[in-house]
């Protein structure tokens, strides 16, 4: 099967590409919109934005969840901030300028017109946000206050305290209940998609499982939005929720959208370090402590000493040394990495010697303890419930994690993949954030996607495209219903010795130890060739208690825990044929003299995207050329 | 529709209580006024009988003031029961106990018992006094009832004191919850000041209680 | 506080269904690291059921940071455990000594049907935020953030509400099993700010109305909500519904008219 890879991005001068665009996309009259019915699968903050906005339109909507409601979707969980291209602080920032920053923050593997489009609509994410009544940080003069983040000389980061995520989630979740009340939105809670049915080449339903009745279930709609996040769970232990899963997303690969760059991973440097191996998840330390906080190690290798011992002439403040324009700011690929040289090289500290120190110290001296605890004062109260120290007195010490995937599947300007009528929003696609995402920007892209663009783009589908009627009733959707219960009675019946959780931390050990923070060719080998034992011991000798029938949590973790298996593969085949390091993906062979990433331009200027060919066959590297007209190809420099 | 948004409000559970909330501020003040009566007792005879015959005399207006105060009593009674009885359907009935409430306290807790306590008493207290023995007397010429011996004699019984200073006790504890609570259901409450309300809460329970315990305990002295 | 290894005596609520009878089952997990969160250690005896075969013990969760709202549990009769502002998944075990037996329930309420042994149906609470939680402003109208400004200490205090994360503690430890935190957070944020005040009576008015079809109880301003909440949101707000309600309740009137022109 040949793919389309066109990114259909407009043609014209960057700036007025996406005004253009939206003008020459066809509409849907109003009372035609009421015929169209189109699934959201996920109610994050592209969930819900889009799902909100649809139904605003005339659309009618199927919303569907994993959690119990959808409020809880893990964009809750983004602390730090927003950002936007408001220059409110005046100073010095652009629309041009956030472009700019999201293309080289990046590493030039983003495609330009999404990129810029991103920064357009930013202004309007922040202003409906307001609208919605979501209390953004205000001034004493009732103007809308920002901070830094890293990868950025501007202040263009707009916060609710320590909990933008969850204030904007609500807003957009407001959004969706509104229109609830309404009757354009049905909701549908407690529900995972298993698969993506289509119909001659279109995406035209899904199938779901109720997680408390166990029972599978079919709708059918003339478009399907893809919503689920990223796949970081992968790894077994990451900032993600707990449910956050790749299955939705794969199971669209499966079924003919293509999957583009899966080896682009954010490692987050500021997480609070593994305590043990029952571990479940990490949890993230917002990137706004970097604003005040001072990264630091000791310069002597295998020191024991207190911090509070260690004085300043024997500290190592390694990224104000490395990166001294940017400091404590640096981007995230890069701090991580920072951090990993300096435990290489042994100054790691804590008891497992893997982490480094994140300092208030002088920044207390300097502000005082209120203004530090009136910044960060939530997030200095978790880190002692979590670790029981306290960081107004001693350092955090800190640890790098898997946080974000700025891979996904393909998708081109209109936001649609490569199976026509299934377009994907947010972190599940990979379109805006190249090889590395900044801080403060995957809330920025859920809320375009769902409230700007895809209103737009999806109309134009709907307005264009020949959709014949079609029920549940089809062949394809009980097929497709039939696989997904085959599967259900094939993981109840292998009855093993191995729980779920033991093979989904032996693929996690196989994806950080060698698809991790940094990666070479033999480890890459060793992780394909692993995981592929892996997977088939999983469908030999996995455990999985009770019956299909009801609420059966164990049998919902073998599901997504079978797809991580196959995704784990892909992950470390993309990253083995990219032969460069750029962004997050750092190849230990491709590095310059200092340790920096080198990219490779000549031969990698592109998104690897990747075509499945069946449960037997390898699949096919596809590429879509990046070609820069506005920005010139540099080394990505922030000293 | 006016009556409809009356009769809504008077079937929501905020309703509901801004009512019990009104009428138990109401009480409140009704006791204040009872309280300021009974210390006349210590003034001697004359002065509390001419003052409960003054009250006698109003005629009319006395039943009027009085079937008043029944219909916010039975308001404030009916109501709490209704939504007592509600809440008691609603809670979540868990094995273990609390082992410490947090928020709720032995008076908020307890408030449907001493309410009940309250509405025995007060029934009682309505037979041995209001409606208890007759006597009369005459001051200045005026001839009246002689409700001070009424009281002094019921008094002077050290069971029927024990009773009145239990009741009071309950009355205290009732209103150091319902006072404050009032307020907070009305919407009044600030962090600016709504310590201070407690704080005047608690000071009412303490002295209006007291107050009354305290005469009653008078009398029986007085009595035995 | 403990910084070696325990040994817990658990009694946890099992029910498979909610039609089906419960009770408390005794179970014994060791080598618990002080540094564990709770749920880890209820994730390490579930490992231990299925290993034997049984089946573990349902409980919803997910983030694991404590901002999601969907972890519950009653853990010795206190919503979240009632540690100061914190949820059940931000509980560490360093909390609990070695030998500590540890009774853990479902977040109960007749607004909260149980679903399977920890895990409770919170519908209700998304009920009442369709009933009015938003404010009806839709994509693409908003005028320029900056134009309305909201004084600092209004924001903060509008935030202080906007804090809530839906859990149901409020509800689950309320003697009276009563919705009025999380209700009046949602109504208080937004009468608070400009953007919210002006269909702020209908919006008192619907929630109320709403909440009370929903098996919620009625306040009696125990304040054990404030108490449990683990956003320590304050019953302030439960005071400027009351107040909104009041106003709505005696000034409010929606006329229905014909829309209709040429």
């Amino acid at each position: 099967m040949a793919i389309n890879l066109d990114p259909k991005a407009p043609s014209g001068d960057l700036k007025d590409k996406w005004s253009k665009h939206k003008f020459e996309s066809k509409l849907v009259n109003p009372a035609n919109k009421r015929k169209f019915t189109v699934i959201v699968v996920g109610t994050g903050l592209a969930g819900g934005s889009a799902a909100a906005s649809l139904a605003e339109l005339g659309y009618n909507v199927l919303s569907f969840c994993i959690q119990d409601s959808a409020r809880r979707a893990h964009s809750i969980a983004a602390q730090g901030g927003i950002n936007a291209a408001k220059n409110y602080p005046n100073d010095g920032d652009s629309i041009k300028r956030l472009f700019y920053d999201t293309i080289k923050g990046g590493d030039y593997r983003s495609r330009e017109a999404n990129v810029y489009r991103l920064a357009e609509v930013s202004s309007n994410i922040i202003d409906q946000m307001v609208s919605q009544g979501v209390p953004f940080a205000r001034e004493y003069g009732g103007y809308l206050d920002n901070r830094s983040f890293g990868g950025s000389q501007v202040s263009r980061t707009f916060y609710a305290r320590g909990q933008t995520g969850q204030q904007l989630l609500l807003g957009a979740y407001s959004g969706m209940m509104k229109m609830i009340s309404k009757g354009k939105i049905k909701m549908f809670n407690r529900r995972e998609m298993m698969d993506l049915v289509t119909i001659n080449g279109k995406a035209r339903g899904i199938i779901v499982k109720n997680l408390i009745t166990g029972e599978t279930e079919k709708y059918a709609a003339d478009a399907v939005l893809l919503c689920t996040g990223g796949y970081g769970n992968v790894f077994y232990l990451s900032t993600n929720a707990m449910t956050s899963n790749a299955s939705a997303a794969w199971r669209c690969y499966k079924r003919g959208a293509a999957f583009a760059n899966p080896c682009f991973t954010q490692i987050h440097p500021t997480c609070i370090p593994v305590h043990g191996d029952y571990q479940s998840k990490l949890t993230l330390m917002s990137e706004s402590l970097r604003n005040d906080g001072r990264v630091w190690v000791p310069k002597k290798p295998n020191d024991t000493r207190k911090p509070a011992e260690i004085p300043d002439e024997e500290r190592d403040y390694y990224l104000e040394r490395v990166y001294p324009s940017f400091g404590n700011l640096a981007p995230r690929d890069i701090s991580s990495r920072q951090a990993k040289y300096r435990y290489d090289e042994g100054k790691g500290v804590g008891p497992t010697k893997q982490a480094v120190y994140l300092d208030f110290r002088d920044a207390i001296a300097r502000d005082g303890k209120e203004v530090i605890a009136g910044k960060y004062g939530n997030l200095f109260e978790m880190y002692e419930r979590i670790t029981g120290d306290d960081p107004y007195k001693t350092p955090m010490m800190i640890y790098p994690a898997v946080h974000y995937t700025m891979g996904g599947l393909w998708v081109d300007y209109n936001l649609q993949s490569t199976v026509p009528g299934l377009h994907v929003l947010g972190e599940a696609n990979f379109s805006d954030h190249g090889a590395n995402r900044l801080g403060a920007s995957a809330l920025m892209q859920g809320l375009a996607d769902g409230y700007f663009v895809i209103p737009s783009t999806l109309s134009h589908y709907l307005a264009s495209t020949p959709l014949e009627k079609v029920t549940t009733d089809a062949k394809e959707f009980k097929e497709a219903e039939e696989a997904v219960k085959l599967q259900t009675s094939k993981l109840l019946s292998i009855k093993g010795k191995r729980t779920v959780d033991d093979f989904h931390k032996a693929l996690g050990h196989y994806m950080w130890d060698y698809v991790g923070m940094s990666r070479n060719e033999a480890g890459l080998k060793k992780a394909i060739d692993g995981i592929r034992k892996l997977r088939e011991e999983f469908w030999k000798d996995v455990n999985v208690p009770g019956d299909a029938g009801n609420f059966n949590l164990e049998l919902h973790k073998a599901a997504r825990v079978a797809d991580f298996l196959e995704l784990g593969e892909l992950m470390a085949l993309d990253a083995l044929e990219r032969n460069e390091s750029c962004g997050g993906h750092f190849r230990e062979e491709y590095q310059t003299p200092d340790g920096e990433a080198q990219r490779d331009d000549a031969n990698f200027a592109h998104a690897a995207v990747w075509e499945y060919t069946g449960p037997n066959s390898s699949p096919i590297r596809h590429k879509e050329e990046l070609k820069f007209e506005y920005v010139q190809l540099a080394t990505r420099s922030y000293k | 529709m006016v009556t409809s948004a009356v009769n809504h409000y008077c079937k929501s559970s905020i309703g509901r209580k801004q009512l019990v909330a009104i009428t138990g501020l109401l009480l409140c003040g009704f006791l204040v006024g009872h309280l300021s009566g009974n210390f006349l007792l210590l003034a001697g005879p004359d002065a509390f009988n001419i003052y409960a015959h003054k009250l006698a005399s109003l005629g009319p207006m006395l039943y009027l003031i009085e079937a008043g105060l029944a219909a916010i009593f039975l308001v404030h009674l009916g109501l709490a029961m209704k939504l007592n009885m509600e809440n008691m359907k609603s809670r979540g009935k868990y094995q273990e106990k609390n082992k410490t409430g947090r928020g709720t306290t032995f008076a908020s807790q307890t408030m449907p018992y001493t309410g009940i306590i309250l509405l025995i008493f007060l029934v009682l207290h309505l037979c041995s006094l209001k409606f208890g023995s007759y006597y009369e007397t005459t001051v200045d010429g005026v001839l009246m009832r002689d409700l001070y011996r009424t009281t002094i004699e019921y008094f002077a019984s050290t069971a029927a004191t024990a009773w009145y200073v239990v009741a009071m006790f309950c009355a205290a504890i009732h209103t150091s919850h319902g006072f404050a609570s009032a307020f907070q259901s009305l919407g009044l409450n600030h962090g600016k000041y709504f310590k201070n309300v407690k704080r005047l809460g608690l000071i009412y329970a303490i002295l209006v209680g007291g107050g009354f315990a305290f005469v009653s305990i008078w009398c029986h002295m007085k009595g035995v | 506080m403990s910084s070696e290894n325990m040994t817990l005596n658990l009694k946890i609520w099992r029910q498979k269904s909610a039609a089906s009878e419960g009770k408390l089952v005794d179970y014994r997990v060791e080598n618990v690291s002080p540094d564990m969160s709770f749920l880890e250690m209820i994730d390490v005896l579930n490992e231990q059921l299925v290993r034997k075969g049984e089946d573990p013990i349902a409980f919803d969760h997910d983030c694991r940071e404590g901002i999601c709202g969907m972890c519950s549990m009653m853990i010795d009769g206190k919503a979240h455990g009632g540690y100061k502002n914190t949820t059940t998944c931000q509980v560490h075990m360093r909390l609990y000594k070695n030998g500590d037996t540890i009774v853990i329930e479902p977040f109960r309420a007749q607004a909260f049907p149980l679903i399977k042994d920890l895990a409770v149906d919170r519908g209700a609470i998304d009920k009442v935020m369709i009933a009015g939680g938003y404010v009806t402003a839709n994509t693409g109208n908003a005028p320029d953030a900056n134009a309305m400004l909201i004084p600092k200490p209004i924001a903060d205090e509008a935030m202080d509400a906007a804090a809530c994360i839906g859990c149901g503690a409020c509800v689950a430890s309320c003697p009276n099993g009563s919705g009025m935190l999380f209700m009046g957070a949602k109504i208080s944020q937004l009468a608070l700010l400009p953007q919210g005040e002006p269909e702020s009576p209908r919006r008192a008015l619907n929630m109320v109305h709403t909440h009370d079809g929903l098996g919620f109880g009625n306040c009696t301003n125990h304040a054990e909500c404030e108490a449990t909440c683990p956003k320590g949101i304050s019953i302030e707000h439960i005071a400027r519904m009351n107040r909104e309600y009041l106003k709505a309740a005696f000034t409010y009137h929606e006329k229905t008219r014909s829309e209709g022109g040429a």
